[in-house]
């Protein structure tokens, strides 16, 4: 026989719930949710390490195309950019990198979010867990691809010498913004892709027109030789709005420098990066009510 | 251990005793617009098209009221509702009216045997689970000697889970939710898995946990298990409690019901013309 833990030796189920019909209001279910997460921050940790493990995320081989899918892709965009464009640009190779990096980690993480729910249908039906656990583990767990993917930046740097500087210590703010954003994109679409199987296919091509809108593989000031921006200003507010022009040009100064005119890595707009950071905690809180106020229906619809 | 003698449960006196569930005119809805695997596609028609609201109530006006030490019985014929109460009781769905009031660790052992996660290890899967059940991490590994002895898997316990028979991923399910003590114990046809040796196993298990915990809601289509463990059964047709009271009396009203069913059934046939002997259920 099994010896047993008496369930009141756990410390992260309440004892006791009380469900009412009706809605909550969008404070209180915030407020919930951050409990949710905080609560159950060792079931978060459990569901990362078991992803990392199941992809064999937790050695260098299982990030294997962590290393390789940047190098092949800037491959791709230094061919096309440089010969068929025929533009030059000194250190393109850096530069286009530094971008091409943070895109994918951000792409992977909110394309696992989006499955996160869904693929766990069973167990929603089984047991009660808030559910807000399974985007976090998710895009927790591309933190580590995301790390793996620094090594061939590394790699990189070393033909790039001149390019190293102390500004390189601003990485992991930028990326620590980068973070919150996504968590925010990732309830949005954990919850939506529920009711919308089909969320997955408009989502890679809304993704794949934000990367060609957004400026990682130009920079913004090259916009400003373009007729169609002299003549309307405002478009070149409407895209600095976009939260991954204020992240690349961001790691576009501190690991490559800046373009126009050409110079060493510098100072990230820090000030961007702190509005950035404000905004990504709004929409965070918005990913949450979205989220909570869809969850009792998870049960229904998986 | 495979007779197990279980005395019969002493009759509770409800009054003035403290409840461990509680529910108030409860209703649970569906919508069936999302019922469906739905679309984008498909949705923006739905929604933008007619508002035809489809609503269904798999459960309506339930009001009941489980004491400590009492262990309830939910009967009635399949899609009555029945495992929809128990994910509302266990908190895994919140009801669309009424209210739902539980005081105590619920644990549900709905569904069995479906591990946590086919690509990770068992023993990956014990931790999992006792993360998911929200045991404490050194009580989990503490418990992971004597559940691994207890689903028998043998060297396969560090092998990920798909590769395990239909029997080895029940026992180790079965292992992994009994784990735990619960206050309240809800149970949905946990005895309908795994070969004759396990059942038997794992029968007197559930019995065990039956005695340890204070409130037990067992939803069966074993009437045996009614009468013999059960010291109130309520009888669910179409999400409403027709009735509630001793086991034996629901049960027979069950059978009754069934019957009458079974007859209309087999008198619409013959009014249709046809063979009733296609029609007659075995």
């Amino acid at each position: 026989m099994i010896p047993y833990a008496a369930m009141s030796a756990t410390t992260e189920v309440p004892g006791a719930f009380r469900h009412a019909a009706g809605e909550q209001g969008p404070i209180s279910l915030v407020r919930e949710g951050i409990t949710d997460i905080r609560s159950r921050q060792r079931l978060v940790r459990y569901l990362t390490t078991a992803d990392m493990h199941k992809r064999g995320a937790d050695t260098l081989l299982g990030n294997i195309w962590w290393v390789l899918d940047p190098l092949l892709q800037m491959l791709v965009y230094l061919i096309f950019v440089t010969i068929i464009t025929n533009q030059q640009v000194p250190g393109y190779p850096l530069f286009i990198f530094a971008a091409i990096l943070p895109w994918k980690w951000f792409t992977a993480s909110v394309g696992d979010a989006a499955t996160s729910v869904v693929s766990q249908g069973n167990l929603i039906k089984q047991i009660a867990f808030p559910k807000l656990v399974l985007p976090v583990s998710a895009v927790t767990s591309g933190v580590v691809g995301f790390a793996f993917g620094l090594i061939p930046l590394l790699g990189l740097m070393v033909f790039f010498q001149d390019r190293i500087s102390p500004y390189l210590l601003f990485l992991p703010v930028i990326a620590a913004v980068q973070f919150v954003f996504t968590i925010g994109i990732a309830f949005l679409v954990a919850a939506g892709n529920v009711f919308f199987r089909d969320l997955g296919n408009v989502l890679r091509h809304v993704l794949r027109l934000w990367w060609f809108l957004s400026p990682g593989l130009y920079s913004l000031s090259k916009l400003d030789s373009l007729g169609i921006f002299q003549a309307h200003p405002a478009l070149k507010t409407i895209l600095m709005l976009n939260p991954f022009a204020v992240l690349f040009e961001a790691y576009h100064a501190v690991i490559y420098g800046t373009t126009n005119p050409p110079g060493p890595p510098t100072m990230p707009n820090l000030l961007s990066l702190g509005i950035l950071f404000v905004v990504s905690l709004f929409l965070i809180a918005f990913g949450t009510y979205v989220f909570k106020r869809l969850e009792p229906n998870f049960a229904k619809v998986l | 251990m495979t007779a197990v003698a279980v005395d019969e449960p002493p009759p509770i006196a409800r009054d003035g005793r403290p409840h461990a569930i509680r529910t108030e005119d409860l209703g649970v809805k569906y919508d069936l617009r999302f019922t469906k695997k739905t679309t984008i596609s498909r949705s923006l028609g739905d929604i933008l098209g007619r508002g035809s609201k489809k609503d269904f109530w798999a459960l309506k006006g339930v009001s009941l009221k489980v004491v400590h030490g009492e262990s309830l019985a939910v009967i009635g014929p399949n899609g009555a509702g029945k495992s929809t109460l128990l994910q509302v009781l266990a908190g895994i769905i919140k009801p669309s009216a009424g209210v739902v009031d539980v005081r105590g660790h619920v644990s549900g052992l709905l569904t069995l045997g479906a591990g946590f996660d086919t690509e990770l290890s068992g023993r990956d899967n014990i931790l999992l689970g006792g993360a998911f059940l929200g045991l404490d991490d050194h009580v989990t590994r503490e418990l992971m000697p004597s559940i691994v002895e207890y689903a028998d898997l043998g060297e396969f316990i560090d092998t990920p889970l798909k590769t395990y028979s239909s029997g080895m991923r029940a026992r180790l399910g079965f292992a992994i939710a009994t784990s735990v003590n619960p206050d309240i114990l809800l149970l949905d046809e946990v005895l309908a898995t795994g070969d004759a040796t396990f059942r038997e196993k794992s029968k007197a298990r559930v019995i065990e946990i039956v005695k340890a915990a204070k409130a037990v809601v067992l939803v069966t289509h074993d009437m045996s298990w009614v009468t013999e463990y059960c010291n109130r059964a309520i009888l669910i047709e179409h999400g409403r409690v027709v009735a509630e009271g001793e086991p034996a009396d629901v049960v027979e009203l069950h059978r009754v019901h069934t019957e009458e069913a079974k007859a209309a059934k087999l008198a619409a046939a013959k009014a249709a013309g046809l063979d009733s002997a296609v029609i007659a259920p075995r």
